[in-house]
């Protein structure tokens, strides 16, 4: 009986303990990879917008400790010195992330992005002024395909391994005993292995010219990250659009979004942008983009910060009337203009297509996204004719960017500059637009050359034959929009 | 062996009883002994205790930042060192480069000591850049005076000397280790045959690395005696390849500031451009100088500090001052003075005090300014990041230099904040009647001009360094015109310098 009763004893004993281990390592598990805290509420509404969590962590984020310590350990992957501030992002005196890089606890902080990392408008009125930020402008200083390079780079480097990476973190944190571990045998390889999955390759190929900063190849990103399709061969690189005022799209009146029309509604343009930066939706997900619409919806274009000849402005107005308020202050507006007749750069266009859009709508369903989605069922044979509000705000000018300001932009094709620098902050208030040449453009900048493919500045040959007096007067009233 | 013993216990039932009894004794001593000799080893490794002084004073010439525990160097290569590479120093030893060594002590003002990572080692704290000597002529007994800018100091030779000396072959156990020896260390086997030979090379893998990372120096004009290159020092912390860096950022040295009166300068802008409001902040960034990082800054040592700086003051001006001189000169500087500067040398009252002020409008030399740029600014907002409250948040980008309280001002010559005009004479005067070239590093005081004495070339094997206005970052324009008083007449700035030596 004794020896039975132990026997029992014994294996209840074991039992019992084995529970305990697992329910114990099964609650580390939980609290070191996946125990969600939610972030400190934000001030503003524009905070939430720069540094809010739109769930990017979950499947895409960077280990915190990790993503502190790269740039100082491979300072040669990044075009210039300043860590991350050297790929152009905003950042705010005093905050912690650039603009558009969110904070979060999930097991372990971990850094992802938000929509401000792309639209977020940075500018000077002069060298020595400090640097306005505006959320929802077009974030033409964001040298994207630089902070991918890097990641892929510092991927690939043999010296990204658990001994470099903790000693240098060791310089800035002290992390205990078990996140020592966890990070040497987890997060670091894990990371490694997740940054080394991405494929870049087709990001850079002599046939294609940099993105360089504030533009991506938007539709390709969409169809390789998201939908894993093949390689075509299509290069529309595309500049960062502004992305406030969203009310102002009318899905019902056929107004339709993205450069090329490809997206019905603005509901669909936030989903599906999103989906890029946290790759799989979250809960809140849902909640996320009706806040994000509701605040984007709302918000308006900024005043333009110089004076203005209201005189000038008014004897514009009447300039504007006649010239331009055909295809940008009418039922046109929001709506598609036939390349024929528009006649800007196709490559773009060129970069999406019906297959992508039925690949994408599907995709977007099976992750559980309900959306009106992408145009599968209309031509994408033109460019949008865009609302101006803020205009002044978003050079370079035509849906690639490839003119430097509006004065250019009223310019024939031979006039219009053919290398520029993209991607400085000094404002140019003659020519509106951002300074282009210069040294510390080109210090600061990338290189844009009209010739690449993708990059074509001919089209939009309106208003070129104007007076100079009526470009003037024209150009001071677009200040005012 | 141990393994052997149980089969023999299990097979020999009787005659094991008496064997076991030996092997379970010797098997207890010798676990005992191991357990003791792990202990033992852990806690000499383990150890982490800094030279402590009751005195604040004391505290402060030797105290810990806590830098010794990632960057310091073992005690006895510290002391070897200056033997091995004598070549690399200006004369003998640290005090060649102008180190204050007091009497009874055995490492200079400004380097503490600590038992860590089992065995003793030594860094910098705050006190090496703001202590210096004071004589009244040449044959006087140097005063120590803390607080005030270490005039003296090379720290760029400092530097060079390290780096110089961890590039040579020589550094290396066949040749400091007998040096060390010759020194009647007190090392043990562990030390002498272990700990030691490690320490070298890892000491040395440490400089060198450092050597890469601080490259950007070769290329700048030597700073001389009393001046640093602050922010791109800072921007080290980031690795940022300087290569890329705009051209005129690469130059920004400055002289070592007093630091007196910390209580009443909270809230100003701090530093020579002004770009950080919070003394915690300031005195962190500087503590990564003396090697302190948020996980190894030694907070409650760094904190005694701090307390003591908030009121320390300086000491009065050493000679006599006329009175009715003195008294027709504050005037004048209320007139001209006060709204920058503040009411007198411990009132600070003032519209302007603590602010900046537009480069235009001081007109100096804007090098320091263009050194620190608002990418530095922003990436120090990781700084202390996972430190709480402790978090960088405070550092701004300026377009300017902060208008500084006056307070002990006769013992900040050489002025401006390149240390480029040598006397207050020489300040109330247009920056075309200044001295172009003067000797630096010199602790011998002029009384009449206000400044230390600047027209020395040698004291005996010590040579002093020519400081050269013309050179890049060293200008001594500005601060001039007749809001700055270097339009008064004779009578009324001997008045006004009467009146500062009060301060």
């Amino acid at each position: 009986m004794d020896i039975t009763m132990d026997k029992k004893s014994k294996w209840s004993l074991v039992i019992v303990l084995v529970s305990m281990i697992v329910a114990v390592g099964g609650f580390i598990a939980w609290y070191k990879f996946f125990r969600e805290v939610d972030q400190a509420p934000f001030a503003t509404a524009e905070e939430r917008f720069m540094y809010g969590s739109i769930g990017g962590e979950n499947e895409a984020g960077i280990p915190y400790w990790i993503f502190v310590v790269l740039p100082r350990m491979f300072p040669e992957y990044l075009p210039g010195q300043g860590g991350y501030a050297s790929l152009g992002i905003a950042w705010e005196e005093g905050k912690e992330l650039p603009v558009g890089f969110t904070k979060k606890v999930v097991g372990f902080p971990r850094v992802s992005n938000t929509c401000a990392v792309c639209h977020t408008t940075s500018y000077r009125v002069s060298t020595d002024a400090d640097p306005v930020f505006v959320a929802a402008g077009p974030g033409h200083t964001s040298n994207v395909q630089g902070f991918f390079s890097f990641l892929r780079d510092v991927a690939n480097d043999p010296r990204f391994n658990a001994d470099n990476l903790l000693s240098e973190i060791k310089l800035v944190t002290d992390l205990s005993l078990l996140d020592q571990v966890l990070y040497r045998f987890i997060i670091i390889p894990f990371t490694k292995k997740a940054l080394l999955e991405r494929n870049f390759d087709w990001m850079e190929r002599d046939d294609m010219a940099p993105w360089g900063h504030g533009r991506d190849d938007a539709m390709n990103l969409t169809k390789y990250f998201m939908l894993e399709m093949e390689e075509d061969g299509s290069y529309g690189p595309s500049d960062f659009p502004s992305i406030w005022n969203l009310q102002k799209y009318k899905p019902k009146e056929g107004m339709r979004m993205n450069w090329d029309g490809a997206t019905y509604d603005a509901y669909s343009v936030l989903t599906d942008s999103a989906l890029g930066i946290v790759a799989e939706p979250q809960d809140d997900f849902v909640a996320q983009m009706e806040w994000l619409l509701d605040y984007l919806s709302k918000l308006q274009a900024p005043k333009y910060p110089f004076p203005i000849n209201a005189a000038l402005a008014t004897a514009g107005e009447t300039v504007f009337k006649n010239n331009c308020a055909t295809c940008h202050a009418s039922e046109h507006t929001g709506k598609r203009i036939h390349l024929d007749d528009i006649g800007t750069d196709p490559n773009r266009i060129a970069s999406w297509s019906t297959d992508a859009a039925k690949a994408a709508n599907r995709t977007a369903t099976e992750l559980g996204v309900d959306r009106r989605g992408m145009v599968e069922d209309e031509a994408l044979d033109g460019y949008i004719a865009v609302h101006l509000d803020g205009i002044w705000l978003r050079a370079p000018y035509l849906h690639n960017g490839s003119i430097p300001n509006l004065r250019e932009l009223l310019s024939s094709v031979e006039d219009r500059t053919a290398v520029f620098y993209r991607g400085y902050d000094i404002y140019d208030s003659v020519n509106v637009g951002f300074e282009f040449q210069g040294r510390e453009a080109e210090r600061v900048g990338s290189r844009f050359e009209v010739s690449r493919r993708g990059n074509g500045n001919q089209g939009h040959e309106f208003g070129i034959t104007l007076p100079e007096s009526e470009k003037a007067a024209l150009i001071e009233y677009l200040k005012t929009l | 062996m141990s393994v052997d013993v149980p089969e023999v216990v299990a097979g020999h039932p009787a005659k094991s009883v008496r064997r076991c009894k030996v092997c379970f004794w010797v098997l207890t001593i010798l676990l005992l002994l191991s357990v003791l000799t792990i202990l033992w080893l852990v806690l000499r490794f383990t150890i982490d205790e800094p030279v402590v002084y009751e005195d604040p004073v004391e505290h402060f010439k030797y105290g810990s930042t806590g830098g010794e525990r990632e960057s310091g160097f073992p005690y006895w290569i510290w002391k070897a060192l200056p033997k091995v590479c004598a070549d690399y120093l200006p004369g003998e030893g640290y005090a060649s480069l102008g180190m204050l060594y007091e009497e009874d002590k055995d490492l200079p003002i400004g380097v503490s000591k600590r038992r860590v990572t089992g065995l003793d080692r030594v860094f910098l704290n705050c006190a090496v850049c703001h202590t210096n000597t004071l004589r009244d002529t040449p044959d006087s007994v140097p005063q120590i005076i803390t607080g005030m800018p270490a005039n003296t100091l090379d720290l760029f030779s400092f530097e060079q000397f390290f780096f110089n000396c961890a590039a040579d072959a020589r550094f290396s156990p066949d040749f400091i280790m007998p040096v060390i020896e010759s020194m009647d260390a007190d090392l043990d086997l562990i030390d002498r045959y272990l700990v030691y030979p490690l320490a070298v090379y890892l000491m040395r893998d440490q400089v060198l690395m450092l050597k890469e990372r601080f490259k950007f120096v070769e290329h700048q004009p030597v700073w001389g005696p009393g001046r640093v290159d602050t922010f791109n020092s800072a921007k080290v912390i980031f690795n940022f390849p300087l290569d890329k860096a705009r051209p005129e950022e690469l130059v920004g040295t400055t002289d070592f500031p007093s630091i007196w009166n910390q209580r009443q300068k909270e809230g100003m802008h701090l530093h020579w451009d002004g770009n950080n409001t919070r003394l915690q902040e300031r005195n962190r960034s500087a503590a990564f100088g003396a090697g302190a990082t948020p996980p190894t800054l030694d907070r409650e040592s760094v904190k005694r500090m701090e307390e003591w700086l908030m009121d320390s003051k300086p000491p009065p001006w050493a000679w006599s001052v006329d009175k009715a001189l003195s008294s027709k000169g504050a005037e004048i500087y209320a007139h001209y003075c006060a709204e920058c500067h503040g009411a007198s040398g411990t009132d600070f009252t003032g519209a302007q005090v603590g602010k900046v002020l537009t480069i235009d409008e001081i007109g100096t030399d804007r090098y320091r300014l263009d050194s620190y740029t608002r990418t530095l600014a922003v990436n120090q907002n990781l700084l202390y990041t996972g430190y709480g409250d402790e978090r960088f948040s405070n550092f701004r980008k300026t377009n300017g230099y902060a208008n500084m309280p006056l307070d002990g001002l006769w013992l900040r010559a050489p002025y401006l904040h390149n240390g480029s005009v040598p006397t207050l004479q020489d300040l109330l005067s247009p920056a075309a009647d200044r001295p172009q070239q003067f000797y630096r590093g010199y602790d011998v005081y002029d009384p009449v001009n206000v400044g230390f004495v600047t027209t020395v070339a040698a004291e005996g094997d010590k040579s002093f360094f020519l400081f050269d206005t013309n050179v890049a970052g060293n200008s001594n324009r500005g601060h001039e015109g007749a809001a700055y008083g270097t339009q008064l007449s004779i009578s009324d700035k001997q008045a006004l310098l009467e009146f500062l030596k009060t301060f």
